[in-house]
């Protein structure tokens, strides 16, 4: 990712008749929104992740990631490939906070394993 | 914490793949699939693969899954199903959550075969009812056993597009149209002529513009679609509206990356590939040593290619790991190369992408109509190889463009079509052979392209025997309509015979007889009276 320049706006936010359509449909999260988070001064995906909430739900991105990119794309004219993806981390699937809390004796012995 | 010399992510064709050739070189091994049944995207695949014989070409995706567990079972490969790996570390470290626990998994090195999902593209209405990919709705047909709809729009006209296309008709759908918003057909004219035979009308350059809900459940009642100029702007004025109840989207594939990511593997943003990839080596081994990708995660392919590509990755790891020496990696790996290189080539090949391609290897022109409309126009049929036009009881080769499969060439007993070595050329006639009229490369030929034609069967008519997968077979002495390549109506047709065997795999050889004049174009086969096809799986 190169250096990204953001200029403040001197125009006003135009809305667009098909503002109201979802996009990342985990998070309800429509184009007008993700349209508006670019004219805010976002620019990468996970910029616009953090702002918005896009690519956090179920999916983790899986579905939107590519949509919520064309429109930063088109409303930025930076391309996609300059916009980063979502960081993938653990966990990279669903998983409720009760099963990793389980976890925490495995990952003691991680860490003594590693430390050995 | 467990520990294993291999760990694979994945038990779809490359993963499974991977699995069995690291067990052969004597690696201990384990597969995590998040699934409940192994086998990827393999088991709604009922239609016959491309390729050779050794990429197991003519043979239905669900068999070659079935023959892959088979194998792995037999070496002893443990595959742990309901296992959703959660996370991979630097230090080979997995984490994997098995029933309601994280457990924690050491490798020496870690495929990771993870696939890919499918892309959306939104629309007005695409989050209705009704609207889903176009694999989703392969699942719910040949996996649960349920019609996802009844009058269907398909979005994209590549493979993944015309072959679900093609199983929703055998399912008893009726297809309404298939749209792309490309000025070409994506996919291989073989696949769109056998959609486009039975009436499916083609729209290039037409984009989908909204999905209407009906006033009761809000699920899908109708489509409007508009055709797009060169700037994929659609064109006002330009809408139809698609009497339809299910929207199928199939605009390609992205690849499931975000655990070569969580590893810290080098990623790179690769459109030609389907998106964010890792950047692998010629094995598949990622900027992190031990750690590799194969299949669709790294870029968008096939189940043929994915399956190389595991068998290559687990053979790079048994060399690093010692179970296999230098000289029998460099012999075991041209071997693969080889293979991946035959399946990489031709007018589909992944280095042809974006490329406007007009004429074929050998220099035949391509057909136009065939890349707008599915089907080829009868006049630029002429111009190729396969073309018998001697008279009596004779086979008609529609393939004209380089796509990589031969089985049509050991299909015949009596040598009749030729290919030769380079599988991508389009297959010959044999001057010396003569057909005796079997049948067997119609049923064989996996892109459904070959037709026996008789010109001398009786007075004033002729006969077409042409692949037909729809269930019920019609009997002897069915009356129906003949179709031509469009999926038009040309004349009455009575129903010969239908013949099936073993070798020909459930695509049975349906004769019709029709007027002399006609078996030249007549091409498909529909029951008076048939309101819908159940399919073969």
């Amino acid at each position: 990712m190169g250096i990204i320049i953001r200029t403040k706006h001197t125009q006003p936010f135009i809305p667009q008749p098909d503002d109201s359509m979802i996009i990342c449909r985990c998070e309800e999260i429509t184009k007008g929104e993700i349209r508006k988070a670019v004219y805010d001064g976002m620019r990468t995906i996970n910029e616009v992740k953090r702002y918005l909430r896009a690519g956090m739900g179920l999916c983790q991105g899986q579905t939107c990631q590519r949509l919520v990119l064309g429109i930063i794309a088109s409303e930025s004219q930076i391309s996609a490939g300059e916009l980063g993806h979502i960081t993938g981390r653990m966990p990279v699937r669903p998983a409720t906070m009760d099963y990793i809390g389980k976890s925490t004796e495995h990952s003691e012995g991680v860490e003594r394993y590693e430390s050995k | 914490m467990k520990r294993y010399e291999v760990i694979i992510v994945g038990a779809g064709p490359s993963g499974l793949s991977a699995a069995i050739e690291a067990a052969q070189s004597g690696l201990q091994v384990v597969v995590f699939d998040e699934n409940g049944r192994p086998g990827g995207q393999l088991f709604k695949q009922i239609h016959k693969f491309f390729g050779s014989k050794e990429h197991q070409a003519k043979i239905r995706g669900v068999r070659i899954g079935e023959n892959l567990l088979a194998q792995a079972k037999e070496l002893g490969v443990k595959v742990i199903l309901n296992a959703t790996v959660l996370g991979i570390y630097k230090n080979k470290e997995v984490s994997v959550l098995i029933e309601k626990e994280v457990q924690n998994y050491k490798a020496d090195a870690v495929i990771i075969a993870t696939g890919a999902a499918e892309n959306m593209i939104p629309f007005e209405g695409w989050t209705l009812p009704g609207v889903m990919g176009a694999g989703a709705a392969q699942t719910m047909m040949n996996i649960q056993g349920v019609r996802p709809g009844s009058k269907i729009l398909m979005v994209g006209s590549g493979n993944v597009g015309l072959v679900v296309s093609y199983q929703l008709m055998q399912a008893g759908c009726k297809v309404e149209a298939i749209i792309d918003a490309a000025p070409r057909i994506g996919g291989y004219g073989v696949h769109a002529s056998k959609v486009a035979r039975t009436g499916v009308p083609f729209y290039t350059s037409y984009t989908v513009l909204e999905a209407k809900g009906n006033a009761t459940d809000g699920s899908v009642s109708s489509a409007v679609i508009a055709k797009v100029d060169e700037r994929f702007k659609p064109i006002p004025g330009t809408q139809i509206e698609l009497d339809v109840d299910t929207i199928c989207i199939a605009v390609g594939l992205s690849p499931m990356s975000q655990l070569a990511d969580n590893a810290g593997c080098e990623m790179t943003f690769a459109p030609t590939k389907g998106g964010n990839v890792p950047v692998l080596t010629q094995d598949g081994e990622t900027s992190i040593k031990g750690i590799f990708c194969a299949g669709d995660v790294g870029g968008i392919e096939e189940a043929s290619s994915a399956m190389i590509q595991g068998k290559i990755a687990a053979t790079a790891i048994a060399q690093e790991l010692g179970y296999i020496d230098h000289d029998t990696f460099e012999e075991k790996k041209s071997i693969y190369a080889d293979s991946l290189l035959k399946l990489r080539a031709g007018m589909f090949a992944p280095g042809s992408k974006g490329k406007v391609i007009d004429k074929t290897d050998e220099g035949y022109t391509i057909s136009k109509s065939i890349l707008t409309h599915g089907y080829l126009a009868e006049s630029e049929l002429s111009d190729f190889p396969a073309l018998d036009t001697s008279g009596g009881e004779h086979i008609v080769i529609e393939c004209t463009q380089n796509i990589p499969c031969d089985p049509c060439q050991s299909a015949c007993p009596q040598g009749c079509i030729i290919v030769g070595d380079n599988i991508t050329l389009l297959p010959k006639l044999s001057k010396e052979k003569k057909c005796t009229g079997c049948g067997l490369c119609v049923g064989v030929c996996s892109g459904q392209a070959i037709f026996l034609v008789n010109d001398s069967y009786a007075d004033g008519y002729g006969t077409v025997g042409l692949p037909y997968e729809f269930l019920p077979y019609p009997k002897a002495g069915t009356i129906g309509k003949a179709l031509d390549r469009s999926g038009r109506e040309i004349c009455d047709a009575t129903v010969v015979e239908v013949r099936a065997n073993k070798v020909m795999d459930k695509t049975a050889m349906l004769v019709m007889k029709v007027p002399l004049a006609q078996i030249g174009s007549a091409r498909f086969f529909q029951p008076i009276g048939l309101e819908s096809l159940e399919g073969v799986s």
